[in-house]
């Protein structure tokens, strides 16, 4: 029941959305050139600006802030004026927010090709980018902020609290962990440095994209089913057991190394018990879908959205399995973590992030998707990549980490896992074309849509 | 319970101000002022500047610098401790094994191993995916260097010390001319070791083994026909040898293998034992015998009762 006094254009929305499918190309392709180059070190030999060890951190960074967050605000920007029956408050700054996200975009490719990196996992980017995150996330908090001080809806909904939750606890958490009251090295020394790197890393994931994904998923998924959450108390519960539980477990990236034991114990002891606030949003969601999975496999969102439901279960389930000492002495350090990134990344916050774009731009664009076929080959492209990522990224990790554990050295066991990155390449290239024709897909629908191309 | 923009915003913070005291400032206060370990010292200038090249070009992503208890390679010798990194800003511990872990590797190879390394990886470890760094010139691969020999500091520094006087020895010894280089050669190895011949039989299966091994292991400063001009020999000095000098010159089958083994202190040839198990080194030992210096003494006496697998 909108009541906008306008009809809202959705600028913001828009703009994030393409943000996203356009920085999901860049960032597919960043990823496929570094999985090819650890298979032909020789490729581009010697030009140092694509060299491994660059190319690395911008796939990472362009995934998580190019390509994920984006397109998880794009539908953000589009259910919060909806829930809060209200416009946004300012789509002008939207559009001013969204300009300064692709800058810091394009400084993040620039500084981190051209060498200037401060080395730390998920905050290599030097202060000057640093700024531009930061200015860019809280300009999303105050639009976010003013539009809910503006609303004409009593209530908030569980999306609401998820977005705001996101955007203003990774505002806090970015300055924490880039150490910006250091500009000339954004680092602490030592092995504090190390503790509060992987609690800043790995709340990337808790509070960022976790939250923001969840927010998507409590707006499509009863939307899609036409029915309501199936429990309030649920909600809450998901909700803040997820901002308790999930910020006390990156010292689990650490259990080999020298830190504080007690420390160590607290990190296991919430990795498992992320187990909570996992299945009660699960439980949440799929009892709200029960009996409803038809409508879902209707909408090409809705089963993005959904699917990105099941991964959740499975990287979260796998990460609790990781954090226990005995597993993590056989996947420490090898491919079975960048396997679990994967589905982590990929397969639950960025399918959530493509289900979103793919819910929310028909409504965007007052018309039909340009092509569902196009974007359900994309499901099926991006389900296959990131189910076969897993498969072989696993298998590598374990013959990685069983061959360590039995003596044999780094270089005996390149041999054995080459096969295996010939094959990630492979479905790295599968992920990078789908992205293309999602980038396609998403700009026909907005801009060139003459109207239901296939059915 | 009813949520509210203020209970959202102001109850989210709060917790999370509460979380950051326990699992951040509370370990911090406690490791802050970690006492130095046993083999801490402060980084040179040279280092710290190829420090700086090691982060900008993202080694850290391949190499760890954290050796634990249940690890054998490179550096097993001492287990990580936290008063080892108490100059590292930022510290890099690293997430990754694509390449091996680098915290004791300071003095596991001298320096011209390391250019031709740099150079192009391959030059020295055929097998290798890491990527050619000779893109950064000279001068940085030279202070990156300083920082890779720095890395288990004093431990390094000891390490060094030990390379740069077998260097000097080695370099004596080249100059001198071929008979007494292998001469000097054979006398690296214990007497003992000096007089044991290859205690297999040559066969087949064995030397085509042997070849593999050459290759993935050897190729890149001995060259493909063992004559020492592989892509490496123009950044090592002594360059690689030419095995064709050993031929006449007294080398057995048990002098192959300690070297491959042990490898030869102060020149570019590292220690095999990590990476290969006794049946390799005689493999590939016996494989330089056969086709390179023409002149194996596999299966002489004495060797021993025959092992149970020969034919």
């Amino acid at each position: 029941m909108p009541s906008q006094a306008s009809s809202p254009t959705y600028a913001t929305a828009k703009g994030f959305c393409i943000t996203s499918a356009f920085w999901m190309m860049v960032a597919t392709f960043m990823g496929l050139l570094g999985a090819t180059e650890l298979i032909a070190p020789d490729l581009l030999e010697n030009v140092g600006w694509l060299v491994f060890g660059r190319v690395r951190p911008i796939h990472i960074n362009l995934v998580l802030f190019g390509f994920v967050t984006p397109g998880l605000l794009g539908a953000a920007f589009y259910y919060l004026p909806r829930l809060l029956r209200t416009d946004l408050y300012s789509e002008k700054l939207g559009v001013i927010t969204v300009l300064i996200w692709n800058l810091s975009l394009v400084s993040t490719v620039v500084s981190l090709s051209a060498g200037y990196s401060q080395g730390r996992e998920y905050a290599e980017m030097i202060w000057p980018v640093d700024m531009l995150v930061v200015v860019m996330f809280l300009l999303v908090l105050y639009n976010l902020i003013m539009t809910v001080r503006q609303r004409r809806e009593p209530v908030l909904y569980v999306s609401v609290w998820y977005a705001c939750a996101a955007i203003v606890l990774t505002s806090a958490t970015y300055c924490l962990g880039n150490v910006i009251w250091r500009p000339n090295t954004g680092a602490l020394v030592g092995i504090p440095d190390a503790i509060l790197l992987w609690f800043y890393g790995h709340n990337i994931f808790g509070l960022l994209l976790t939250p923001l994904a969840l927010g998507v998923t409590y707006y499509v998924i009863p939307k899609a089913c036409k029915a309501p959450i199936y429990s309030h108390t649920l909600s809450l519960i998901g909700f803040w057991s997820l901002l308790v539980v999930y910020t006390h477990i990156g010292t689990h990236h650490l259990l080999q190394a020298p830190v504080p034991t007690w420390l160590k114990v607290i990190s296991i002891v919430d990795s498992v018990g992320m187990v909570i606030p996992v299945m009660v949003v699960l439980i949440n969601i799929w009892y709200t879908a029960k009996g409803r999975l038809g409508e879902i496999h209707a909408d090409v969102g809705a089963k993005f959205v959904f699917t990105g439901t099941i991964m959740y279960f499975f990287v979260s389930i796998q990460g609790s399995m990781m954090a226990l000492p005995q597993v993590q002495r056989v996947t420490h350090f090898n491919n079975w973590v960048v396997g679990h990134a994967h589905v982590g990344v990929l397969g639950f916050s960025g399918m959530i992030a493509l289900g979103g774009l793919y819910y929310v731009l028909p409504k965007l664009a007052g018309k039909p998707l340009f092509s569902k076929f196009l974007a359900d080959f994309q499901y099926w492209m991006v389900l296959i990549g990131v189910s076969g990522f897993t498969i072989v990224l696993t298998i590598a990790g374990l013959i990685q980490g069983n061959a360590w554990l039995n003596g044999e050295t780094v270089y005996r066991v390149l041999p054995e896992v080459h096969l295996y990155y010939v094959l990630r390449a492979s479905l790295g290239l599968m992920i990078f074309t789908s992205a293309l024709l999602g980038f396609y897909n998403i700009i026909r629908t907005l801009y060139f849509n003459t109207g239901e191309f296939s059915s | 319970m009813k949520m509210t923009p203020l209970a959202i915003l102001v109850g989210s913070l709060v917790l999370l101000m509460t979380i950051v005291f326990v699992v951040v400032i509370m370990p911090w206060f406690t490791t802050r002022d970690e006492a130095p370990s046993d083999i801490f010292r402060a980084r040179t200038a040279a280092e710290e500047a190829g420090r700086a090249t090691y982060i900008a070009n993202g080694c850290v992503y391949c190499h760890s610098q954290s050796i634990r208890t249940i690890d054998w390679g490179i550096g097993a010798e001492r287990i990580a401790q936290a008063g080892d990194y108490i100059a590292d800003r930022p510290i890099l511990l690293g997430s990754q094994r694509t390449g091996p872990d680098l915290s004791q590797e300071g003095g596991e190879h001298p320096d011209d191993w390391h250019m031709a390394h740099f150079v192009n990886p391959r030059y020295a470890r055929p097998l290798s995916i890491m990527p050619a760094f000779a893109f950064l010139g000279k001068d940085d691969i030279n202070t990156l260097t300083a920082y890779v020999q720095s890395l288990g500091l004093k431990d390094a520094d000891n390490r060094l010390k030990r390379q740069t006087f077998w260097k000097e020895e080695s370099i004596l010894a080249y100059e001198a001319g071929p008979v007494e280089n292998v001469d000097w050669l054979h006398h690296q190895v214990p007497e003992g070791w000096r007089n044991i011949p290859n205690p297999y039989p040559t066969s087949e299966a064995g030397l085509a083994r042997g070849h593999k091994i050459y290759q993935d292991f050897c190729l890149g400063c001995h060259g493909p026909i063992g004559d020492g001009m592989g892509p490496a020999q123009p950044y090592i000095y002594p360059p690689p040898l030419n095995f064709t000098t050993l031929k006449g010159r007294g080398v057995s089958g048990g002098i192959l293998y300690y070297q491959i083994m042990n490898g030869i202190t102060g020149t570019a040839m590292p220690y095999f034992k990590k990476d290969l198990e006794s049946e390799k080194i005689w493999e590939v030992g016996n494989y330089v015998a056969v086709y390179f210096i023409n002149e194996t003494d596999a299966d002489a006496e004495p060797k021993g009762i025959d092992a149970a697998y020969e034919p």
